[in-house]
Formats: structure tokens, C-alpha cells, sequence
């Protein structure tokens, strides 16, 4: 077995030039798609944070019935015992309450009716970006004020401004009437329509007076530190609160019960990546077919030699894989490397997309992207590099079975 | 991998955050009693067979004999569903089919909100904000003070009378009295959901109940009264109760406190001013 | 003479001729084929967009997008028509819309939903509404009662053709107006959501339910060819002047189509780029091996007194060849694909909701871009020939000598 290795690295530099144009061809496609992989997980992150940190949180608490119907009643009657719940698990990083209520809203103009959501002013801006998108007047001041933000269109259908009063009526948890004048304190801009047409969040406190939550809630808001431990969350969750008596049953749902259409997109995205990136895999492997190929032809007579003075085909066959082998293992290696530096060079710099940062400001959020060099990104592409030239490299080795010593000596 | 770059930050929240809700809109459709029974009394001028005018005449009659051209009464109302209860009081005075007032009267944590009916307009008052507010169209469809009556119900009490035709279909003996039952269908091109009506009027003119069916004639609330006694100096029932086909164990129960029928009451009854501040 | 010289060159060694021509014919299959693809799925998503009420300009009044309520209705129509007529250049369509925020009902249902009164002869050929019609039938001019909704709506609804729907909406007076509206047809759009928040009457229809007597909300433009929208519009302000209405095209009717259009190029050609690379090693192994073959032959060649510039332009000639011969066959597979994906399109509807929240269409449809497949080309065959030139210099730089020594 050494002596196959020694033979075959030799053989390798037989030719220095050839077999270093083959390891960067294998170079640059493990290159490319760790960094390209690396590209997609990062933007599917940051697709999934942002969503994530716009409204839904990695996992939200609900009783049983509220995600399906939207009534009132379907509340978490006792949040705090959640929030000593959530700050007992490791991987939570921050949490918040929301309550909602389907009411009208009215400025001295107009009147639509919108969800109304409570929110904790404090919590709230650890777990959403809500602070961060009030682009005209301030954020909620306090639990307790009788203050609102509203989404921009909102506000321009409702044709209100900062100071401005508007009218809350709706139905209270109890099914008595719920109204409150609140002073509009903030606008926001997501980019969303929908969530800027529809939206305006008080302070939770208020909400609860307003629409007799009697402390309850509709919404217990999970933000883990890492996408990873969402999984590790919602079961420790999960079995947590099984044994808690509450009058509705609770239930623990992640980002993708929350919202289905995210995981169903980056999953599209994924499959078409993954065509580009077979494609580019098996472009590579028939630009270095040749060399493989090569490396049998050029040797036909020293096969006949090896083969005449007793070599058995098996053996020259394993000794042309070790090279083949020895070579795609070089290339990838490099690539892998190369792949890191570059993922991790972008991840901690960013990616900048002139085009869309400009549309993408306005909506608040960077238009840089950072890639995110993860184990899979790492591997699955080199892989599949290792595993098309590994096919490739058959061939050529199935070709010296067939060799005749007699003719290949006289091979020219 | 193209496509991730910048579409990420928008359409995929355009899909996928839930604010759909704010659009789907549950419906509470039906008919509020008290107006159903104080509808005016149109003449009918439409040539029909003569099954149709006896249905037509039965239906008038029947509005004629509940209705009064105004009246105030005192009701208690009860929302029911599986798991929860809630009562209130109310009280609400009448003047044909085109003005009315609801005012809640217990308990005291709603005391005071009322709803302004004028011809198609509602508008709804609360002390609290000390506000009143007009409804926008999207909100007709809305419960009426968490009901299984919607503000529509409340808005269009003319409907019945105005948007179908009545005919018998059988009749029915209830404690000894002849009961007639009829079927209304919508005329074509009528503002309305349902794809017919079936009603139970006792021949001295009480209606005893009205179901709603949609366009496949699949029932999906009904309304139905009870407890017929003497109430504002003539045979009345005394309780209500509206109960969806759907859902089980989810009614609205109406139970008459009091009820006086007047000639007349003054038009300053029904305004917005009176709204904010009702007389008792 | 080089030329059959280089020919017969590259077929001495068919084998890895035919290999190395393999992986040209793939990479540039894979550029023009998935090129396709993806273009065909922008070109969807901004036909989606365009088509679905918003054509390649609209004018409205110049409150109303803002708040898209019935007071910021265009009046004066009679003028509109003018401009327009004068305006619009030949092939350009343009219709009326009047756009309310509804509730529609029936007796189980109710939802919030955009209610449009069109002119339906005049959509044809500006949005999905003129040919979407898949059941039933479509609306008539002067139709009073018939409406048009979507398949999604009327699954949701769990009603059908023939069946009624309440409307009720806000008018000019700011009463409520309800109609019952009776099913005539049945549309079916790109995108579900499409289906389950439009709901068309006629225009006239539309005017006598909001109490709008000769006013619209918009009207939106098709012209023959997308491309010119920005100076149609601009013509279109300079006439609207002080009206109060404004024309706006439609990468500023979608600002995130246009961003992602603005990028897209780009990565195309990033993604080429890597293709080629990833062909070219291939290249120049391929290349510089052949060459390394005949190093007597050239030696020889040279030592016979050929030009170095000669044997460089006879080696650059087989590059050529190679390059150009599997570019064709690239070519021709690349369209063979398209053209038999395009006839049915590529069904996405398994993931239908992975693709409308990307704001794809059910069927993706490949479209064949002239600059896409021009840069492909040029990419393989030009860049070819650069990294074949090292073989090449290498051949060219061979001594006599130094020639008949090797081996």
C-alpha cells in the first residue's frame, strides 16, 4: 500500500502543470460553491431574522385556538410565568408580550378598522425592530401611556400626524366595550404595506386597561440567540408549559408554524441553486476528465511494462484512483480554504448591493448581506465535487482493465 | 441563489406575516327583533299569485301586529358560547323602521355606549372617549356589541318586508293555534346574502321564528321566540334567542324587560345629541 | 491551409477533443438553458406585476396613491382622452378603472377586498383581467348586475357561477352603497392573492354603485413594447401639467421589481463568469496537452523555418474550433431545451407558495434574451481564446532545439 502512494504522488508531479490546472479547476468550484452555499444560508438568515424581527419572533406562546380564530379570549393568562419560564432557558435571548384586538380606529376624518397590539415599550425593542423603523416623532415612552405608533399609510389614511388624538373602539376581552383616545407619539415605516396599513401598536399596560385583559395576553414573543437552538427552545418549551393549568391549553409555535411561506420560499431558492450548482459540478468534472484520461493514455505502455512484468490490473487501477483521488483532495482542500477566508472575509464586512440598497434603506434595513459559513455550506458542495470526479476518475481506471500487456507496449 | 438577494427583505413578509386577519371578517348576519318587528307597513304593489299574496299578506300582517309606530322597551341581552357568558341591558326607543336608538343601560362598565340608527347610517357613541363615531362600511358586517347580530342586521331592518317574496308553503298547529309557514325569497337583484327565508308566523300575526339559509338552502342561523305573553298591552313573545347552525352551543339570547308602544315619539329622539346623552 | 491544418489538428486526438467539448457544450448549454430560466422568471415577475391592474404606465389623480380613496378620483375624463390621444404612441392601449375598497358577502363568507369596474373589452392586452376569464363569462360593457372574482375567492366563499355577492362599499356622499352583484365568471391569475383581493364589475356598473358620475381612479397604459414607458410618461406629465393627475411608469408603481431588475444583470454574469472558469482550466489543460504532444512536430516546424507568430496562430486557430464548435452545439441544445420547456413552461405550483411569496407565477416559462446569449458567447469563445493563448505563447516559444531533446 505505501509503495502505491509513493508511486502515485510521483506520478502526480510527473506532469506539474497539468496537475496543478486540474487541482485549481477542483479549486475553484469547491471555491465557489462553499461561498456561493455560504451566500444563500446567510441571506436566508437574514431573511428569516428580519421577518423575524419585524413581528414574529423565532417561537411565540399562544393558547390553543388563538392562531386559528383571533378571538379575544384565547389568551396566556398569566405572561409572567412564562417570562420566569423563558429566562430559566439558556438559549433564550430576549422575550416579549403583545396582546391584539380587531377594532376601529378613528382621527376626526376617518375611520378604519384595524388589529390593535399592546406592546411592552421595553421588551418590545430587544426582541422587534419596531424602535428602529419610527421614522417621524418617538417611540412609546412608557407601559402605561395612553400613546400609539402608527404604520405610515395607516397614519396617511387616517390623515394623522405626531400629537394627533385617535380613537380606539372595540370589544374587550370580557366582551365589554373597549375605548380609549390615544395620542398618536410615533410613525413608522417598514417597507411592508400590509403591516404599515394595518398596524398601530400602545403600550401593553394600556391595552390591558383598555380592553380588560385583567393582566393576560394574547402573544408570548421568543427571540432565541441563534436560529440553531429555536428547536432546542420549542421542545424545552413545550414541556415546560404542558403541565401548566391555564383555562386554554398552550401551545408553542417556531417562526415556520408562524410563518409558512418563508420556509416553502427558501426551500424553492434552494432547489434552484442547487441545479446551478450540479450544473457547474459536472462542468468541472468533464474539464478534468481529460487529464485523468491522459494520465492513462500517455502511460499505456508503462501499464504494459508494470502488466508484463507481473502488475495486476486491479493494482494499476487502485494506483490511478489514489492519484485521481490524491488530486480532487488537494483541490477541494484549497477550496475549502479558500472558501472560508472569503465567506468569512464578507461575513464580517458584508456583501454591498448598490442596486437594492437604496430601495432597501428606505425600507430600513442594510442592503449589505453577510454570507454564513456554516459546516454544510463547508462541506456539501466540496462533496459533491469529491463524489462527480471520483465518476469521473472511473473511467479512465476501468480502461486499464481491458489492457492487453502485448499491445500496450506496443502501444503509441 | 439570484433570486435571494433582494427580493428577501420584502415579499416574503408581504405573504406571510398574519395580517390577513384584518381583512377576514367573521359574519354576523340576521335580524335584530326589535326592528324587525317595528317595520312600516308598505302597500304591495306587485301583481303575484295568489299564494304569493296571501304569503305577502300573512308577512304584513305579522309586521303590522308586532310592530308599533314607536316604542321604547327594556331589554337584557345574553351572548353565549361554549366557554364564556355575558350579559347586559339595554334599552331602545323606535320610531318606524328608519330610526332607532340602543343604549347600553348595565353593567355599569358599559353603561352609557349607544348606537344611532338612521335610515342605512349607524353611528355608535362612547362615554368613556366621549366620542361619536360613524361607521365605515367595513365594519357592517362587524358583531354588534359582540353578538350574533351584526350592524348590518341593525341597518337593514326593512329587509325582509322590502327584498322578498313571501309565499306559503304549509302549515302547523303550535298549542293549539294555526301556524303558517313560508317561504321568502329574495326578488332578483335584492341587497342581500341570503339565499332564502323560512318563516313561522302564528295566524294571530306573532312571528315565531325566522331561518336564514344560504343559496343552497343550507340553514345558517335562525332566530327563534318564545314565551308569548302579554307585553305592551298585547300577546308578545318574550324571548329571543338567535342561534348559529355552524357552531354549537353559540346563541344570543334577548329577554324583554319591558316594552310600550307610543303613537309617536318626538324626531329629537334620534339624533346625534341625543345619542351622547339619552333620556331615560 | 490553417485552417484545415487546425482542423484536422483537433481530430487527431478525438477522444479528448470530444471530452473537452463536452464540457463547452455543457457550460454553455447551462448558460443559455438556465439563462433562460431565470430570465423567464423575472420576465414573469414583471409581467405579474404589470398585468395584474398595472400596466406599463398609470395615470391617477395625484392624492391618490397616497390615499386611494373615491375623493381622489380623476373628473375631468373628457380632457384625460385628449392627452391621451394625442400622447400615446401607435399599438398603445389604455383603459379606465374605478378601484373601491369593498366588503363583499354572502350568507357564510365576508372579506375586505378591492372592488374594480373596468371597461372590459379594453383590458385585453393590458392586464390579466382582458384574457383571465376561465369560466363562465366575461363582463359586458353595459353589464349592470354580473361580476367577475376569482377562483381562490370563490373556493373560499364556497359559492359559484350563478350564485350572488353582496357588495358594500363607501360612495362620493360618503353613504354606504350595497349591490348584490350575481357570478357571471370566474378568473383565474398568477398569484392566489390576486384571486382572492380583486373582484370586477363594469366600469358603468362601478360609477352608478359609488355615486361617481363620469369620474375614474385610473387608468392604466399598455404600449406595444415595454421599453418606452419612461418617455411616454414623461410626454404625458408635460401635458397633464397643472391638472392635478399624474402619469407614473411602472418601475416606480413597483419600486422593488425595478431593484431587483437593476441587480439581476449582474449576477447573470457572475454566474457565467464561474461557469467559465470552471470550463476554462478544462481549456487549457486540454490545450496546452495537445501541445506538449507535438513539441517535435513544432520544433521541427520552426527548425524548417516556420514564424513563431504561425505556430501560434495555427494553435490559437484549433482553440478557435474548439471553442466555436461547442459554443454551437451549446447553442443549439440550449434552445432545443428552452424551446421544449417553454411549450408547456415548468410547473412550480408544488411549491406554489414558496413561488408567490417571490412573486413568481405558477408556470415559469423560459425567455430567450438576444444581450444574455450574445455575452455567453462572447464569454466562452473571447475569454476562450485569451487563456488559450498561454498554450499557445508556449508552442510559439519552443526551440528547435530544446523540441527534438524532449522525450
Amino acid at each position: 500500500m505505501p509503495i502505491d502512494i509513493t508511486m502515485a504522488w510521483r506520478n502526480i508531479w510527473r506532469n506539474p502543470r497539468r496537475t496543478l490546472l486540474t487541482v485549481a479547476a477542483i479549486g475553484f468550484a469547491s471555491t465557489a460553491l462553499v461561498f456561493m452555499l455560504s451566500f444563500q444560508f446567510g441571506v436566508y438568515d437574514t431573511m428569516i431574522n428580519s421577518s423575524v424581527n419585524i413581528h414574529a419572533g423565532h417561537l411565540q406562546i399562544q393558547a390553543k385556538g388563538y392562531k386559528e380564530k383571533m378571538a379575544m379570549r384565547y389568551a396566556v393568562a398569566d405572561p409572567v410565568r412564562m417570562g420566569n419560564l423563558l429566562n430559566g432557558i439558556d438559549d433564550v435571548k430576549s422575550y416579549t408580550y403583545r396582546a391584539e384586538g380587531f377594532s376601529m380606529l378613528s382621527s376626526s376624518d376617518r375611520t378604519y378598522g384595524v388589529l390593535v397590539t399592546g406592546i411592552d415599550p421595553d421588551k418590545e425593542k430587544q426582541v422587534s425592530t419596531i424602535k428602529s423603523l419610527v421614522r417621524k416623532g418617538e417611540y412609546l415612552s412608557s407601559s402605561n401611556a395612553y400613546e400609539a405608533l402608527v404604520g405610515s399609510l395607516l397614519a396617511a389614511n387616517l390623515k394623522v400626524g405626531i400629537g394627533d388624538e385617535i380613537t380606539i373602539l372595540g370589544q374587550a376581552k370580557d366582551g365589554s366595550v373597549a375605548a380609549s383616545v390615544v395620542t398618536v407619539k410615533g410613525i413608522f415605516t417598514s417597507g411592508i404595506d400590509e403591516f404599515d396599513r394595518s398596524t398601530v401598536q400602545i403600550p401593553l399596560k394600556t391595552f390591558q386597561e383598555v380592553y380588560s385583559m385583567d393582566g393576560a395576553v394574547h402573544r408570548v414573543v421568543v427571540v432565541c440567540k441563534s436560529l440553531k437552538s429555536v428547536s432546542m427552545v420549542k421542545a424545552a418549551l413545550a414541556e415546560d408549559i404542558s403541565g401548566i393549568d391555564e383555562k386554554y391549553e398552550l401551545k408553542v409555535f417556531d417562526w415556520m408554524e408562524i410563518m409558512p411561506g418563508l420556509l416553502q420560499s427558501i426551500q424553492m431558492d434552494l432547489i434552484s441553486g442547487f441545479i446551478m450548482y450540479i450544473i457547474l459540478v459536472i462542468v468541472v468534472a468533464f474539464s478534468i476528465l481529460n487529464t485523468f484520461l491522459m494520465a492513462v493514455f500517455e502511460r499505456t505502455r508503462e501499464f504494459g511494462v508494470l502488466m508484463a512484468i507481473g502488475a495486476e490490473p486491479g493494482r494499476i487501477m487502485k494506483l490511478l484512483l489514489i492519484e485521481s483521488i490524491t488530486m480532487t483532495s488537494i483541490g477541494i482542500f484549497l477550496g475549502m480554504a479558500l472558501g472560508s477566508v472569503f465567506s468569512l472575509y464578507f461575513q464580517k464586512h458584508g456583501i454591498d448591493f448598490t442596486g437594492a440598497s437604496e430601495i432597501m434603506n428606505q425600507m430600513g434595513i442594510s442592503g449589505l448581506m453577510y454570507p454564513k459559513l456554516t459546516l454544510l455550506s463547508l462541506f456539501t458542495g466540496p462533496m459533491a465535487v469529491l463524489f462527480i470526479t471520483s465518476v469521473a476518475a472511473l473511467y479512465p481506471a476501468l480502461k486499464v482493465k481491458s489492457l492487453r500487456p502485448v499491445e500496450a507496449i506496443s502501444y503509441n | 441563489m439570484m433570486k435571494v438577494c433582494c427580493l428577501s427583505h420584502n415579499s416574503i413578509f408581504r405573504k406571510n406575516i398574519n395580517f390577513r386577519f384584518a381583512k377576514e371578517i367573521s359574519i354576523k348576519a340576521g335580524s335584530i327583533p326589535i326592528l324587525l318587528v317595528s317595520v312600516a307597513l308598505l302597500l304591495s304593489v306587485f301583481t303575484l299569485p295568489a299564494f304569493a299574496v296571501e304569503g305577502q299578506e300573512i308577512v304584513e300582517r305579522a309586521f303590522n301586529y308586532m310592530r308599533g309606530d314607536a316604542s321604547i322597551s327594556k331589554l337584557e341581552m345574553t351572548v353565549h358560547r361554549p366557554d364564556w357568558e355575558r350579559t347586559m341591558a339595554l334599552k331602545v326607543w323606535t320610531k318606524g323602521e328608519e330610526e332607532s336608538i340602543f343604549v347600553i343601560t348595565a353593567p355599569a362598565k358599559d353603561k352609557g355606549n349607544g348606537t344611532l340608527k338612521k335610515h342605512k347610517d349607524m353611528w355608535i357613541f362612547n362615554p368613556k372617549v366621549n366620542r361619536v363615531i360613524k361607521l365605515p362600511p367595513s365594519m357592517m358586517s362587524q358583531s354588534w356589541q359582540g353578538s350574533d347580530f351584526s350592524n348590518n342586521d341593525l341597518s337593514k331592518t326593512d329587509s325582509l318586508k322590502l327584498d322578498y317574496i313571501h309565499t306559503i308553503e304549509g302549515e302547523e298547529v303550535h298549542d293549539g293555534k294555526k301556524v303558517y309557514l313560508i317561504k321568502s325569497m329574495p326578488k332578483p337583484g335584492a341587497p342581500v346574502i341570503w339565499g332564502m327565508q323560512k318563516l313561522k308566523i302564528r295566524e294571530d300575526g306573532i312571528i315565531l321564528e325566522p331561518a336564514y339559509f344560504d343559496e343552497d338552502f343550507e340553514g345558517v342561523k335562525k332566530l327563534s321566540m318564545s314565551e308569548i305573553e302579554i307585553l305592551g298591552g298585547k300577546l308578545y313573545p318574550r324571548v329571543w334567542k338567535m342561534e348559529k347552525l355552524d357552531e354549537e352551543d353559540e346563541y344570543t339570547m334577548l329577554i324583554y324587560k319591558s316594552l310600550e308602544f307610543k303613537k309617536s315619539l318626538p324626531s329629537n329622539y334620534f339624533t346625534l345629541s341625543n345619542l351622547r346623552n339619552p333620556r331615560r | 491551409m490553417f485552417v484545415q491544418m487546425a482542423w484536422r489538428n483537433i481530430w487527431r486526438n478525438p477522444r479528448r477533443t470530444t471530452v473537452i467539448l463536452i464540457a463547452v457544450v455543457i457550460g454553455v448549454w447551462s448558460m443559455i438553458f438556465l439563462g433562460a430560466l431565470m430570465r423567464g422568471m423575472v420576465d414573469g415577475m414583471i409581467k405579474n406585476g404589470i398585468s395584474t391592474l398595472t400596466g406599463h404606465i398609470q395615470i391617477h389623480h395625484e392624492g391618490y396613491r397616497k390615499d386611494p380613496v373615491i375623493d381622489n378620483s380623476m373628473l375631468d375624463v373628457d380632457k384625460l382622452d385628449a392627452v391621451l390621444t394625442e400622447v400615446l404612441p401607435e399599438g398603445a392601449k389604455y383603459a379606465k378603472r374605478i378601484r373601491v375598497n369593498t366588503i363583499a358577502s354572502n350568507a357564510r363568507h365576508s372579506a375586505g377586498l378591492t372592488l374594480v369596474g373596468i371597461e372590459p373589452e379594453k383590458e385585453k392586452g393590458i392586464s390579466f383581467i382582458g384574457e383571465g376569464v376561465v369560466e363562465g363569462r366575461l363582463l359586458k360593457p353595459d353589464e349592470k348586475r354580473g361580476i367577475i372574482i376569482g377562483k381562490a375567492l370563490l373556493d373560499k366563499f364556497e359559492t359559484k357561477i350563478g350564485r350572488k355577492l353582496l357588495i358594500m362599499t363607501q360612495d362620493t356622499q360618503n353613504e354606504i352603497a350595497s349591490k348584490s352583484f350575481k357570478i357571471v365568471g370566474v378568473f383565474r391569475a398568477e398569484m392566489e392573492a390576486t384571486e382572492k383581493n380583486f373582484v370586477f364589475i363594469s366600469l358603468k356598473s362601478a360609477k352608478k354603485l359609488v355615486k361617481l358620475n363620469d369620474g375614474i381612479s385610473e387608468v392604466s397604459i399598455s404600449l406595444a413594447e415595454r421599453g418606452m414607458e419612461g418617455e411616454v410618461a414623461e410626454k404625458l406629465n408635460a401635458q397633464l401639467g397643472s391638472t392635478g393627475l399624474k402619469a407614473e411608469t411602472w418601475k416606480e408603481l413597483i419600486p422593488m421589481l425595478r431593484a431587483y431588475l437593476e441587480i439581476f444583470d449582474g449576477f447573470m454574469y457572475i454566474w457565467y463568469l464561474v461557469v467559465f472558469t470552471a470550463m476554462g482550466f478544462g481549456i487549457v489543460n486540454t490545450t496546452l496537452m495537445a501541445v506538449f504532444e507535438r513539441m517535435r512536430e513544432f520544433g521541427l516546424l520552426k527548425a524548417l523555418g516556420m514564424k513563431p507568430s504561425w505556430i501560434l496562430r495555427g494553435v490559437l486557430t484549433e482553440s478557435l474550433f474548439l471553442l466555436v464548435l461547442g459554443a454551437f452545439l451549446g447553442n443549439v441544445l440550449g434552445f432545443i431545451f428552452t424551446y421544449a420547456t417553454a411549450q408547456t413552461g415548468i410547473d412550480l405550483s408544488a411549491l406554489a407558495a414558496g413561488a408567490e411569496a417571490w412573486g413568481l407565477s405558477r408556470t415559469l416559462i423560459p425567455v430567450v434574451v438576444l444581450k444574455d446569449v450574445f455575452m455567453a458567447n462572447f464569454m466562452v469563445v473571447v475569454l476562450g481564446m485569451v487563456v488559450s493563448a498561454y498554450p499557445a505563447v508556449k508552442a510559439a516559444r519552443f526551440t528547435p532545439v530544446e523540441a527534438m531533446m524532449m522525450n
